[in-house]
């Protein structure tokens, strides 16, 4: 009976919270789903027509949504990488005694773009690769370098809005690195000194598998990130030049631009499948790992 | 106690006096998209309406354009529309496609004894599968741009012919006229990223030109390689590239950026829309500048300034007061509210109103003495032209990133392409 109550208890304190995900959260992604089974047309009409699954159809046969996705998936690959590895190392070497003066200025330098606002970021970042006025070009200039295409050349704008992104996110994965550094058992990596054991063999058999954990949530989260990679695309490139930067997330708002709500949303469902079958995939094998 | 008695009776009276009142007092809402500027002119209009019409009001909310959609769409399919809706005619077909809900406006236009001084061209622009959507209220005019203080330094007139501007770029950019650094200013400032803002831009150079049509024809026909649209393509991409007139990044600029060139003091020749002239007069360019018509391309034809639509006054089928509504819709064609349109947003429709009180650049607009060419919006009858149009986007975007070593061949192969598409998409959506 005290179970059934506490039972109870717990059931009405979480129904607020229930219902609040199920109307904010599961909702919108049931009526995306409705939509993008619909005529464009009629598509926010109170009595749309259904056309099945026409829309995911002309949708993968659409040759731009497929180099999106292929652009998507290389720039997602790339981001992930650079960012968490980066991060990783910065994190270890926060941690490590290199770095015993200035610990709290080195945090504080890479958490900052963390919490500035992606927007009034990303107008900087577009101000410094400039071609006429950039920072950057100018700087290479003075030192006799080849001259960077930034956001302006096919070649390297996708490489231009990944520097911007990872100098907006590295931070946050690496304030995630060091929680789990804090909590590493630091007499394992002693005793594997006093064993012989030198930097790399440490980091790759003691430190690194103590860090799995922060490496799962990390890739997880990033992975998710990248492959919605929409705001940085919209500041900077608006998914150009000629479709360089047109990640799937961009490439359906552009349709909602033009008024295809079911190809639109449509591909914000597949985006939607993939972003979770990736996830999950990732997460089974933190799973598995762990095991 | 006596005095609580006389107060009582005092509050009593006055509500039976204010009562009727407020039984009488009708509001009618308007959303449109144009900001402050928009929201002073449906005041002033509204305070003019309500001397005619005791007990009403105005209230006009300005959303930015993208939740303008979302809301007047939403708004229409579930019967919780505004009394108006005040916006572009292109943007009212979205609404009107999407809801089916937006009233025929040509019997109260035929109601409206006072309206000579809309022409042919407006009329077409308000109207929609048969159906007139809006009552035109402001006409939407582009003109060709220059900065007076660069003319005037460079010693050269305002450029008339196509040749003459590119010439003229070249010499503002040689000559340093902002004293910022050689390299620092380009010719033009154009934008090019999303396929309305790349596509605006042949729109403003191919009508200032005097042709008809950009992409199609209204039977769908693509017009890209017939001989006088490929060459206008041919310069217009060329100023993209080869010229090296406009910034380097201009591929990626849309409007925010556009502007930011051209408030910036980096572009010597750009588009000026009647919309713009108020801030460019009073701060930003602070005046610097004198607008005419586009470039001319060919010896037989002027150039123009664009017309490039026309924003006007829906009533939703759903309106809460309908009938007062379209009333307010026609008071938004007389010359109290055309007058307050014209000195707060910048545009109207009638000729017929004061523009001593306007700025220079602004006069011409006003009481147009240019040749003026209206756009032929395709998307009004082909259902299916802003996907092709979207194709053409890339393909231009393309050659401009990677610019062809023939370009009439690239417009050649390109027409080709878009003639299979448009028969697709025609095939497809009729």
């Amino acid at each position: 009976m005290g179970r059934l109550r506490a039972d109870g208890i717990f059931y009405l304190l979480a129904l607020p919270f229930a219902a609040l995900t199920i109307v904010f959260g599961l909702w919108p992604i049931v009526l995306s789903l409705q939509v993008s089974l619909t005529a464009s047309a009629t598509a926010l009409k109170a009595a749309p027509v259904y056309v099945g699954l026409s829309n995911y159809a002309a949708v993968l046969a659409d040759p731009v949504f497929t180099a999106s996705l292929v652009s998507t998936l290389v720039y997602t690959a790339l981001a992930v990488v650079l960012n968490v590895g980066l991060a990783l190392a910065y994190a270890l070497l926060l941690d490590s005694p290199y770095v015993s003066r200035g610990r709290a200025f080195f945090k504080l330098a890479v958490f900052l773009p963390v919490v500035t606002p992606d927007v009034a970021g990303y107008v900087v970042w577009r101000w410094l690769y400039d071609q006429s006025f950039g920072a950057i070009n100018a700087a290479l200039k003075l030192l006799g370098l080849p001259l960077f295409g930034g956001i302006a050349d096919p070649g390297t704008a996708m490489l231009a809005v990944l520097l911007a992104e990872l100098w907006h996110h590295a931070g946050f994965y690496v304030v995630i690195f060091l929680a789990n550094l804090a909590v590493c058992e630091k007499a394992l990596s002693e005793a594997a000194s006093i064993d012989g054991a030198g930097p790399l063999q440490r980091l790759r058999f003691v430190i690194l598998p103590q860090l799995r954990p922060a490496i799962a949530i990390n890739v997880i989260y990033a992975l998710i990130q990248f492959l919605k990679t929409f705001s940085v695309v919209v500041v900077m490139t608006k998914g150009g030049p000629a479709d360089a930067t047109n990640f799937v997330s961009y490439y359906a708002y552009q349709l909602f631009d033009q008024a295809q709500y079911g190809r639109a949303t449509a591909m914000a469902t597949i985006l939607f499948a993939i972003v979770l079958a990736i996830s999950l995939a990732a997460y089974r094998t933190a799973e598995r790992g762990r095991a | 106690m006596r005095r609580r008695s006389w107060r009582q009776l005092v509050v009593a009276a006055a509500a039976l006096v204010l009562l009727p009142g407020v039984a009488l007092a009708q509001q009618l809402t308007i959303w449109h998209d144009l900001g402050d500027p928009g929201t002073k002119f449906f005041a002033e209009a509204g305070g003019a309406f309500a001397r005619e019409h005791p007990g009403v009001s105005i209230r006009a909310i300005s959303y930015p354009t993208d939740q303008w959609f979302g809301r007047a769409i939403g708004a229409l399919n579930t019967d919780t529309a505004p009394d108006l809706l005040f916006n572009n005619y292109e943007r009212v077909i979205r609404v009107a496609t999407q809801t089916g809900r937006i009233m025929d406006m040509a019997p109260v236009l035929a109601g409206i004894a006072d309206k000579g001084f809309l022409g042919e061209d407006d009329l077409r622009v308000a109207t929609y599968d048969g159906h007139m959507i809006i009552l035109p209220v402001q006409r939407v005019q582009m003109a060709f741009g220059v900065r007076k203080s660069w003319l005037d330094k460079s010693g050269e007139a305002f450029p008339t012919t196509i040749a003459d501007a590119l010439r003229i770029a070249h010499i503002f950019q040689d000559g340093d006229p902002e004293g910022t650094g050689k390299g620092s200013v380009f010719g033009f400032g154009l934008e090019a990223a999303k396929p309305r803002d790349l596509i605006h831009m042949l729109d403003l150079f191919t009508f200032g030109a005097g042709l008809r049509h950009t992409l199609v024809d209204p039977d769908g026909h693509v017009v890209i390689d017939e001989p006088r649209h490929a060459e206008v393509l041919e310069t217009f991409l060329k100023i993209y590239t080869t010229d090296h007139v406009v910034p380097p990044d201009t591929i990626n600029y849309s409007f925010g950026e556009m502007y930011q060139v051209i408030e910036g003091g980096r572009v010597g020749m750009f588009r000026v829309g009647d919309w713009n002239v108020a801030k460019w007069t009073a701060q930003a360019i602070k005046g610097d500048f004198v607008v005419g018509p586009w470039p001319q391309f060919f010896a037989d034809l002027p150039g123009n300034v664009v017309i490039g639509g026309m924003r006007g006054v829906a009533v939703p089928q759903n309106a809460p007061n309908k009938a007062l509504a379209v009333q307010f819709a026609a008071f938004l064609l007389g010359k109290p509210a055309q007058q307050a349109s014209l000195n707060l947003v910048g545009s109207a429709v009638r000729k017929d109103l004061d523009v001593s009180g306007l700025p220079a650049q602004s006069r011409p607009f006003a009481a147009p003495t240019w040749r003026l060419a209206a756009y032929d919006f395709p998307e009004a009858s082909l259902v299916w032209y802003p996907e092709l149009e979207a194709a053409f986007h890339r393909k231009l975007l393309g050659a401009i990133a990677h610019p062809p070593a023939d370009f009439k061949a690239f417009i050649a192969e390109t027409a080709g392409e878009m003639r299979v598409m448009a028969k697709a998409l025609a095939e497809k959506k009729g």
